[in-house]
């Protein structure tokens, strides 16, 4: 320095000068680096819980593909523009189909992770324990697929669920039924429920007990086989013996296959069978089990060719071509897609970071276009428990290997055949 | 012996004062799993190391547990720590009727016998819904409901180093109780049993009876497991009573050691954050790999260290120890 | 009454089915007294080697069934040779529990595998007979189920007839009854241990090519049968080749007959305490002889 001072306080003082300036400079520097740093942090993080080993595998891989197509398409178009063009990145994180990982997984994506929302789980039982996680630590959370009633009935505010609720799935296909037989002179009296002995089995059954007499229709089989049976021979005797209008299905994909081809092998002739969805529309159900489905009525969240929006067909087209294998949207991928746009969305009125936020703005989300249009209800906006409110469900029936929407008939493209031509007479 | 004794001490120390120092709740969660199994292990120890009765069937008691306590707490509002010791009981009663039919059998009949009672159990509380005013609520389980803060009472804390001192006191428990039935006469008659069951039979020891005097046991403490399981996850199903969670507990054992002391606990030190890495950098991208690497540990350890990580350790320990001194 | 008697034929005719599959767990049980969980996996392995000579090839299951017996045959021997071998050789009384751990891991690793070669698809084929049904008074009877039956039946007298007449087949039945006495006959056990695994192999291959034309194939398709499996052989008796058949059908019978009178979830249970009664009242099975 200059040399010294003739007096201490002015000693004294050029210290304290020098420490308030050290100070003010490192306030400065930290200041201008931490909006650097907002500027830098070009991303928001949301976590993904899905199924990706383990016997759902597949459906989570699927699930997968269509998430990764909308956050593509949404970064590509400049990402969230209320955050400075800041890019979606999904973490994702292996439940293995247990609801325990699943848990954890979320505490995981939250804590470690940093995530400001979690979309999730597909399966109810995993969604439900998973969700709660997330209520605890104040993180929104976006549940696509899951249909189990009791996910928006806990007074949750951090829950919202897309998905229609499992017990009205039962209450869609008992409508249906009913249309059905309006519609075609010829209507059922008796339906048999048989389902994969799992939470979303039990589910479907239980909201079918409770539907089915409001519309006079007497239950003739209430059937919960063990998930992963060897043979279905048994249950389809009983089927048989049962002497059923309508028989309802609800299993996953591997015994969907070998349901099928005993019904087939065993000539059950029921007036129509109505699959639930899960199994039954998964794209190797089809693939493997070809021409035996052909009139086989599903309930279903999406197809695509429904008329409500052309969304429809046009994002249909570019996943196909966007994807290795060449794959349509099934129910679940097109809900995971439309969700990322609702997420999107959410994230776009939040305009910040800060998941309670993000939380206020899904609450009070109203979208009517865009590419969530995909979903075949409008507008869409959640109610005080997180539930979607107008959500519906939608009947196909495989017409030469497609599956060609049918009901409800103002958004649907085809007639429905009804009933079903017995096995003797087919091909 | 007394080294043996101030490693503890500090073993225990050390484990007292992890949460103050570690505050991160994920590591927290994951220790407290780490000891969870721990816990469990050691409770399957008892008739699997010290009667060497190599039972498959330990995820029964953990699954009685927490439906148990459970459905005292949601139903009759039983508090789950008085909970955990009526299933305690309850679960040892089951254990008799179980133990009954399966100690008849020797070798693997007897562990399949073990392994079939884990598939009638998990098969009934899939298929049950409603039992009288319960509903067991069958394959979608049972979820606890959240209530914040923490509290005794209600055995549920948003703090989780609470849920760190009680495992942690659990497994000081039950540690004990091992070292005391060990060094006590009737661990004498367990380790005969063990060894040559006929041989000890043919000199008066009543095999059945001290059996299932130590499956009991086993299965008191299992299924306090299963209460604390519940009450930490918040959460419990019917795959709980499933084999594959036997299995995971009976490797725990093996792999440390069975019938040592701090073989379960090792185990589990090993065990339990292999799987949670593996799942964590591997589950995403190459899903199966993580089942791989557990399956290649089994093999692995089967084929070159099938008495555990312990005895081999001990053996070097003492050598160690011997040539010091 | 008609319900009834197709709920039977088709409990035996799966059934049978099922004791092919048990037939070759058997044998190992009851000669290397190896309790082998990866069964399943194994059983997989050549469900796939059947379907991927039916897709890429184009040869029938029937015919290919052929080459997976082969493969199947060294698969097993090996797999013997290399794992279970060292641990046999080098503790006199091998704990269930290292068979069963060390097996469970071999399992785990050969469908994780599987899983990741081949991704977790579920595939089916369609053949000349898949869906294909004989219409026999009213009744309906897949034909795949009963050509496996009928080649199944076929398959266990040869067998039956291998071990009675042949010497190795001898050897095997000697080392099954007294390991110790068949040694001090001059007789290799170890060596019979290896050819009896893949022998079973051999069941494995042919049961494989059966079941393909009708189900479906997948990295995880053995679990289905483990459990099973391993009910039949006690039921039937460790050793019994007989005896594990008919156990096979008294389980498909039950399994089918039972699903018609009460739930087929818990009809899953029944048969796990009938397997346990059984072990109580009579742990050698139906038709299995004294032993230990």
């Amino acid at each position: 320095m200059r040399g010294e001072f003739p007096s201490k306080i002015l000693f004294l003082r050029r210290r304290k000068m020098k420490t308030i300036g050290i100070i003010l400079l490192t306030f400065f520097c930290v200041f201008y680096y931490g909006l650097g740093l907002t500027y830098a942090q070009q991303e928001v993080k949301v976590g993904v819980l899905i199924p990706l080993s383990g016997g759902l595998a597949v459906i989570g891989e699927n699930l997968q593909m269509a998430h990764d197509f909308a956050v593509k398409e949404i970064n590509e178009a400049g990402g969230i523009k209320s955050l400075n063009g800041a890019k979606i990145k999904l973490i994702y994180a292996d439940t293995r189909g247990d609801s325990k990982i699943g848990m954890s997984e979320a505490e995981r994506l939250i804590l470690r992770e940093g995530v400001v929302a979690i979309v999730g789980a597909f399966q109810s039982s995993v969604s439900y324990t998973s969700t709660e996680v997330a209520e605890k630590y104040q993180v929104p959370y976006l549940v696509p697929n899951s249909l189990m009633d009791a996910i928006t009935e806990r007074g949750f505010k951090y829950t919202f669920r897309v998905e229609r609720k499992g017990s009205l799935w039962a209450k869609d296909q008992i409508d249906f039924i009913a249309d059905m037989g309006k519609a075609t002179g010829k209507s059922a009296k008796t339906i048999g429920v048989v389902y994969e002995n799992t939470d979303m089995g039990q589910a479907i059954a239980k909201g079918i007990r409770k539907w089915a007499p409001e519309k006079g229709l007497t239950i003739g089989l209430d059937e919960g086989y063990p998930p992963k049976t060897s043979d279905m021979t048994p249950v389809v005797l009983k089927m048989k013996r049962a002497n059923l209008d309508i028989v309802i299905l609800n299993s996953y994909t591997s015994d969907a296959i070998l349901l099928i081809r005993t019904i087939a092998d065993q000539r059950v002739n029921p007036v129509a069978f109505l699959g639930s969805s899960s199994g039954y529309s998964d794209p190797s159900f089809i693939k493997e089990v070809g021409k035996l489905a052909e009139y086989f009525f599903d309930l279903t969240e999406w197809t695509t060719d429904l008329k409500h929006s052309p969304f429809v067909q046009q994002k249909n087209v570019a996943y196909k071509k966007w994807n290795k294998d060449n794959r349509d949207f099934n129910g679940g991928a097109a809900f995971c897609y439309a969700s990322t746009y609702i997420l999107y969305e959410a994230l776009e009125k939040a305009a910040s970071y800060d998941p309670k936020k993000i939380r206020d703005a899904f609450a009070a989300i109203k979208i009517t276009k865009g590419p969530a249009m995909m979903i075949p209800w409008t507008p869409i906006e959640f109610d005080a428990e997180g539930q979607a409110k107008g959500a519906r469900m939608l009947v196909v029936q495989y017409r030469d290997g497609q599956r060609k929407s049918v009901w409800p008939a103002e958004i649907s493209s085809t007639k429905p055949v009804w009933p079903v031509p017995k096995w003797e007479e087919r091909k | 012996m007394s080294w043996n004794r101030t490693l503890f001490a500090l073993a225990v120390l050390a484990a007292v004062l992890f949460p103050l120092v570690v505050r991160d709740p994920y590591f927290l969660h994951a220790a407290i799993t780490v000891l969870l199994f721990a816990f469990l292990a050691s409770s399957w120890n008892i008739i699997g190391g010290l009667a060497g009765q190599h039972s498959f069937g330990h995820s029964v008691f953990l699954g009685i547990g927490a439906y148990v306590s459970t459905i005292l707490f949601i139903y009759w509002n039983v508090p789950p720590f008085l909970g955990m010791i009526i299933g305690g009981i309850i679960a040892a009663i089951a254990s008799i009727g179980i133990g009954y039919p399966c100690f008849k059998l020797r070798g693997p009949y007897f562990a399949l016998s073990t392994l079939a009672f884990t598939e009638i159990f998990r098969i009934i509380a899939t298929t049950t819904e409603q039992v009288g005013p319960v509903d067991l609520k069958g394959a979608a389980g049972i979820l606890i409901s959240f209530r914040p803060g923490n509290s005794f009472v209600n055995f549920q804390f948003a703090e989780k180093a609470y849920y760190y001192y009680i495992i942690l006191a659990m497994l000081i428990l039950i540690l004990f109780i091992h070292n005391w039935i060990e060094k006590s006469r009737w661990g004498l008659y367990l380790a005969a049993i063990r060894d040559n069951e006929d041989a000890a039979r043919s000199i008066g020891i009543n095999a059945r009876r001290f059996k299932i005097l130590a499956l009991m046991i086993s299965a008191f403490f299992g299924a306090m497991a299963g209460t604390f399981y519940a009450q930490f996850f918040l959460y419990i199903e019917p795959i709980l009573f499933s084999s594959a969670l036997s299995i995971e507990i009976l490797l725990i054992a093996i792999v440390g050691g069975a019938g040592t002391l701090m073989g379960p606990f090792l185990g589990s030190l090993i065990l339990t954050p292999i799987s949670e890495l593996t799942r964590t950098y591997l589950g995403g991208t190459y899903a199966g790999v993580q089942l791989i690497i557990y399956g290649g540990i089994l093999v692995a350890v089967m084929m070159f260290a099938p008495q555990g990580i312990i005895p081999p350790l001990a053996k070097r320990y003492r050598m160690l120890f011997e040539r010091r001194a | 009454m008609i319900g009834f008697i197709e709920a039977t034929i088709s409990g035996i005719l799966m059934g049978g089915l099922y004791g092919f599959i048990a037939v070759s767990l058997s044998l190992i049980f009851g000669v290397a007294k190896i309790v082998n969980f990866a069964h399943g996996a194994l059983f997989m392995v050549a469900m796939f080697l059947v379907y991927w000579i039916l897709v890429l090839l184009k040869v029938d299951p029937y015919l290919s069934s052929l080459i997976a017996a082969g493969f199947l045959f060294f698969f097993g021997y090996f797999f013997q040779r290399f794992f279970i071998e060292p641990i046999l050789r080098r503790e006199k009384e091998t704990a269930p529990l290292t068979v069963i751990l060390l097996t469970s891991g071999l399992m785990m690793i050969i469908e994780n595998v599987a899983l990741l070669l081949f991704g977790a698809d579920y595939r089916t084929v369609k053949t000349g007979y898949t869906g294909k049904v004989w219409e026999i008074a009213g009744l309906f009877i897949a034909q795949p189920r009963m050509i496996g039956f009928v080649l199944s039946l076929i398959l266990i007298l040869l067998l039956g007839l291998y071990l009675r007449k042949t010497n190795l087949g001898r050897a095997i039945r000697a080392t099954s009854q007294d390991r110790e006495a068949a040694r001090l006959m001059g007789i290799d056990d170890y060596r019979v241990y290896k050819i009896t695994f893949g022998v079973g192999g051999i069941m494995l291959g042919f049961a494989a090519a059966f079941l393909v034309p009708f189900y479906f194939v997948h990295p995880a398709v053995g679990e289905l049968f483990v459990l099973k499996s391993f009910v039949i052989v006690v039921l039937g008796g460790l050793g019994s080749i007989t005896g594990a058949f008919l156990a096979g059908i008294i389980v498909g019978i039950i399994e089918s007959l039972g699903a018609q009178f009460i739930n087929s979830a818990l009809v899953e249970s029944l048969i796990f305490i009938i397997f346990i009664g059984c072990l109580v009242v009579k742990p050698t099975g139906l038709l299995g002889k004294q032993r230990e």
